[in-house]
Parts: structure tokens; sequence; C-alpha cells
């Protein structure tokens, strides 16, 4: 049951990011990214981690997904897209992709994951919770720095007047 | 002579019907019968009273009214009853209908109308089941430039969401569709689905009053979300738990509206800008942009759209219930089952009736039951009732609104249920 669930997710998850790559569509490949980060969110499932999983569908497809989504619906491609058609290029991002995950393959592979047994319970989320507040206290508080710091600059370019409306169309 | 058929036959007539029932007959039993043995083969019958059912079986205990009652048990016990009928779709279905028509009628009451009133003799009941046929009867009329898949599945999907929705609210003790550990997390992860299937929705129609409605419902659902998770932090905070059930049982004592009124209040604000009611209804403004993002949907996609936002409706109600008004616990009032019928039977005249199988339903279930229905029909009224009686508000205030004061509210109630716990009043040690 698991297996044919985690084939099923690996198809998902697979197929939408391709299709989120090459569907000529924006608004269809926005939809494909929703797919994809469905299909992840369903893979923290099978790894007994739904804390995670329902954030990421909370947070991801629910906010970031819907971001992308309006950003592209109200922009027009054509101002911002100049078409490159080229079979080179293609080629040497597949095989740029081939490098980079035959390598990351070779580091995990190469690292202890193997000797990690599979069959223990999962890791309870209160318990990550009760170490970030104790024992990792210092990169809770730098995460949150840097989320605040983000935010009050997210604020600040939001608030430039500066910028007159001429200047933005160029 | 008929003028709707004039050429009728009724020797024509039953020869049709023979004919029917011979190719029923014969599909049935080629393909139809191999069917629903293969169906069999997969699912497990249950067993009663040591027997396995088989649906030969089935078909002689319904045959006989006092063998019918533990078939039906053993149904209620399935997951796909709970799914389509008790505490899941159907259930809620009949909430969000009866809520239609209470709107209808309630509204009309406030503004000195009568409402629906001649469908159905008394005061217009079968208006919904009317409304209901002209809305399938209707002919589907798709724009000649909208995206077709999208607007197809939008509103299949609005439904679909909303179904997610319901499927997490405990309605009596045990009775819940997907009792999940990290409920609340998942109702956050389910409420974000609305805006997208709203903005797609507006989108595929090609039309300007849908995109201007689906931006604005944008907008207000995606502002809104984050007062409604903070909104409920604090409700997390003292009973320390995600799971909607166990909140529920955590009220056993009394409601965490006594402690946490903030929350409370800024939680049925956001719910009611979420749902798209009046005041916060500027998503469907029908005196400035038709319908907003509902404009060119027509017929029965309309009609899943309005049973979506009504099963929504139900379910914020029923999370408010169960968040805040203590879901199903109050005082015992349904009687208990008398149980010198089931150990004695029951006698009519000469005869005495043994049914097996009784009773059909918990004491503590049906009581249950009454409350949460209860409060939440009452929860139900209170978001109908602003429509009465607000006009709407403008689109910067109700943003406004929204990322400044509902916000700040938020975290003050946050602050007030860790004050509570941390002076002892609530959590280990103090009242619970």
């Amino acid at each position: 049951m698991a297996d044919a669930a985690f084939l099923a997710l690996t198809v998902i998850t697979i197929g939408s990011s391709i299709a989120a790559l090459e569907m000529r569509s924006l608004i269809y490949g926005s939809i494909a990214l929703m797919g994809t980060l469905g299909g992840i969110a369903g893979f923290f499932f099978l790894l007994d981690a739904p804390f995670v999983a329902l954030f990421q569908l909370a947070v991801y497809v629910g906010s970031i997904a819907v971001l992308i989504l309006f950003t592209v619906m109200l922009v027009k491609r054509e101002l911002i897209f100049k078409k490159i058609e080229d079979k080179r290029r293609k080629f040497a991002g597949i095989g740029l992709m081939l490098v980079i995950m035959v390598s990351l393959g070779a580091v995990f592979l190469d690292s202890g994951i193997k000797t990690i047994t599979t069959d223990e319970s999962p890791v309870d989320f209160r318990d990550i919770g009760i170490d970030f507040v104790t024992y990792y206290w210092p990169a809770l508080i730098l995460m949150g720095l840097i989320l605040a710091g983000s935010v009050t600059g997210a604020l600040i370019l939001a608030r430039r007047e500066d910028v007159e409306n001429d200047q933005r169309i160029s | 002579m008929s003028v709707i058929a004039p050429n009728f036959k009724l020797s024509g007539f039953i020869k049709a019907i023979i004919n029917d029932a011979v190719w029923f007959l014969l599909i049935f039993s080629l393909i139809g019968f191999p069917l629903v043995m293969m169906v069999l083969f997969v699912i497990p019958m249950p067993v009663i009273d040591g027997e396995l059912l088989t649906p030969f079986l089935a078909f002689t205990y319904l045959a006989d009214p006092s063998r019918t009652l533990p078939i039906v048990q053993a149904f209620m016990t399935t997951d796909m009853f709970k799914i389509m009928a008790f505490p899941g779709f159907g259930f809620a279905a009949l909430l969000a209908a009866g809520t239609i028509f209470l709107e209808r009628k309630l509204l009309a009451k406030l503004q000195l109308r009568v409402g629906p009133f001649y469908c159905g003799k008394v005061e217009g009941i079968l208006q919904l089941l009317g409304d209901g046929l002209k809305l399938i009867s209707k002919e589907i009329i798709i724009p000649a430039k909208a995206d077709k898949p999208i607007f197809w599945a939008a509103p299949v999907l609005f439904v679909a969401s909303a179904a997610a929705f319901v499927a997490l609210i405990p309605v009596a003790p045990g009775w819940v569709v997907a009792d999940v550990d990290m409920g609340l997390l998942a109702v956050f992860a389910v409420i974000g689905f609305f805006p997208i299937v709203t903005i797609l929705s507006a989108w595929s129609a090609n039309s300007k009053f849908p995109f201007i409605g689906g931006i604005r419902a944008l907008f207000q659902m995606v502002s809104f979300e984050i007062p409604l998770i903070l909104s409920l932090l604090g409700v997390v905070m003292v009973t320390g738990t995600l799971n909607l059930s166990e909140i529920a049982a955590s009220q056993s004592s009394f409601p965490w509206i006594l402690f946490l009124p903030v929350g409370a209040i800024v939680f049925f604000i956001t719910m009611l800008a979420e749902l798209e009611r009046i005041p916060f209804d500027l998503p469907e403004a029908e005196s400035e942009i038709v319908a907003g993002w509902l404009t060119e949907l027509s017929g029965m996609m309309y009609g899943l759209v309005q049973l979506g936002t009504y099963l929504k409706l139900y379910a914020f109600a029923a999370l408010f219930v169960v968040l805040f008004l203590g879901g199903w616990n109050g005082p015992m009032v349904v009687p208990p089952f008398p149980m010198e019928i089931a150990t004695e039977g029951i006698e009519i005249g000469p005869i005495t009736a043994k049914i097996a199988g009784l009773p059909l339903f918990d004491q503590e279930m049906l009581n249950g039951i009454f409350w949460f229905v209860l409060k939440t029909v009452a929860v139900i009224i209170f978001i109908l009732l602003p429509r009465g009686v607000f006009p709407r508000v403008r689109v910067d205030i109700l943003l406004n609104l929204g990322w400044t004061k509902l916000i700040g509210l938020a975290f003050v109630n946050i602050f007030i249920a860790l004050a509570l716990v941390y002076a002892g009043v609530l959590g280990p040690g103090g009242l619970q």
C-alpha cells in the first residue's frame, strides 16, 4: 500500500514539476507547481511527519502558490519574457540537472544514510518543539530575527514612494 | 385523446417495458452481477451473530423486520457511512440546506417581508426543492472564451474543499470522519484551498466582473487567514492539543469562550470575512459587480458553488462551537433507552415482538448531537443576522481591519491565554 502511494506520489510530483517547466500557459504552469508542492506534502505524510505535511499544504500550496498564481494573472508576459527557444540550452539544462542529481546521490550514498534504521517510531512534533526552546534556542532566535528583518524590509520596500510611475514601466 | 402523446398505445407501452426489463436482466446477469461479486470479494463484510454476512443472507435479513437492525448497525460503523451520511457530507448538506431556507425566512422577517411563501403551501417550505429542481434543469452556459477545463473543475473543487473541511468536524464523542491528530492544522491547510479555487474560477471565466470579484475574494481571504490562525492559538495553548475531538472533550466543565472572549470575537469576525458574508461580501457585491466571482456560473455549477458556500458556513460555525462553545458537551437531556424493550420485547396485543440490535443509538451520542446541533444552529443564526443589519464595508477599511486591529487583538488573546496558563488558572494544577 505504501509502495503504491509512494509510486503515485512520485509520478504526480515529478510529472507536475516537468509540466510546470514545460507548459506554455503560465496559469497551467503554476497549477502544476501546486501539484508538485502537494506531492511533496504527500511524501511528508508517508514519512510520518503530518505536522510538516500540513504546514507544507497551508504555507506552500495555500499561500506561496496563490501568490505566484496571482502575480502571473496580473502580469503581461510578453513584456517580461523574451522567448529564447534553443535546443542546446534545453539539453544543457537537462545535462546539468543530471550531473547535480548524480553528484548529490553520490554524496548521500557515501554518507551514513544507509545505516539508518527505517522502522523506528516517528518523532513527536512536541519533542522537536521542546528541543527548539531548550537546546537549540539560539537557532530559533536567529530564525525569528531573520524573518522579522525580511518582513520589515518588505514593508519598507512596499512603502517606497520615490519610484515614479513612468520609471516603473521601464 | 391525450394531447401529450397522441399515438399512445397500451400494448406498445407494455411491450416497451418488457423489452427494457429483458435487456436489464440480460445486462445485469452478464455484467452487473459478476461485478457486484467482484466488489464483494474485496470489501470485508461484517460478521453478525457469528455469521459472515453474504449478500444472500443480507436479503434474507432485510425481508425479516426483526433482523434488519443488526445490518443497519453494522452499516453505521463503516467508514462509508461516516463519510457519506452522518458526521460527513449528508448531515452537513442537510444542515446547509436548512440554513439557506432559514436565511431567506429570517432575512424576510427582519425586513418586514414574507419571504418564500407560496411553494409548498405552508410558509413556503418546498421552496428549496423547487430551487434545486430549477438549478438542475437549467442549461449550463459556458462563456465562449472561457478556459474550459478550469471553469468546469472549479465548482467541483470548491465543493470538495468544503467537504474536506466538514470531514474534520467532530459532531459527537467518536463521531468524526477524520480524527486527525493535528486537526486544527488540517483545518488551516483546507482553508488555504478556497482562495485558489476562487481565483482560478474567476480567472477562467475570462470576464471582467468575475475577475474583479475573484481578486477581491483573494485579498480578503488571504489577509484574514492570518488573524484567523492567530485567534485560535489561544485555545491550543490552554488545551495543549491540536486534535479537535480532544479540544471539544476538554470543555466538559466550561467552554473556552468564558476565558478567551477576545479570541472568540476575532475568530467570529474573520469567519464572516472568510465566508464572504455581509458586511464583508465585497467579492459578491451584487450592487457593484453583478455577482462577483459567481457571475458567469450558471445552472448546477452555480448550485454546486452555493452548496459549497453553505457547507463552508456550517463547517465554520461547527468549528466555532468545537473550539469555543464546548462542542457536544451539555447536560444530559435525552432519556435513557428503555432496556425492557430490548430484553423482553414489545407487546402489541397478543403478539410480543422481540427486535434484535436495540438500542440502535447511544444515549451519549444522541445527547451530543442534540447539543452540537443546537449550538451550531445558534452560531449560524448569529452569522446570518448581520445581513439584515449592516451595510457593506469599503475594501480599504476591510483590509485595515484585518491587518492591524484583528491581528493586534489576536495577540492580546494569545497573551491572555499565556497569562491564564502561567498563573495556574488553567492547565495542570488549575481548574482542569
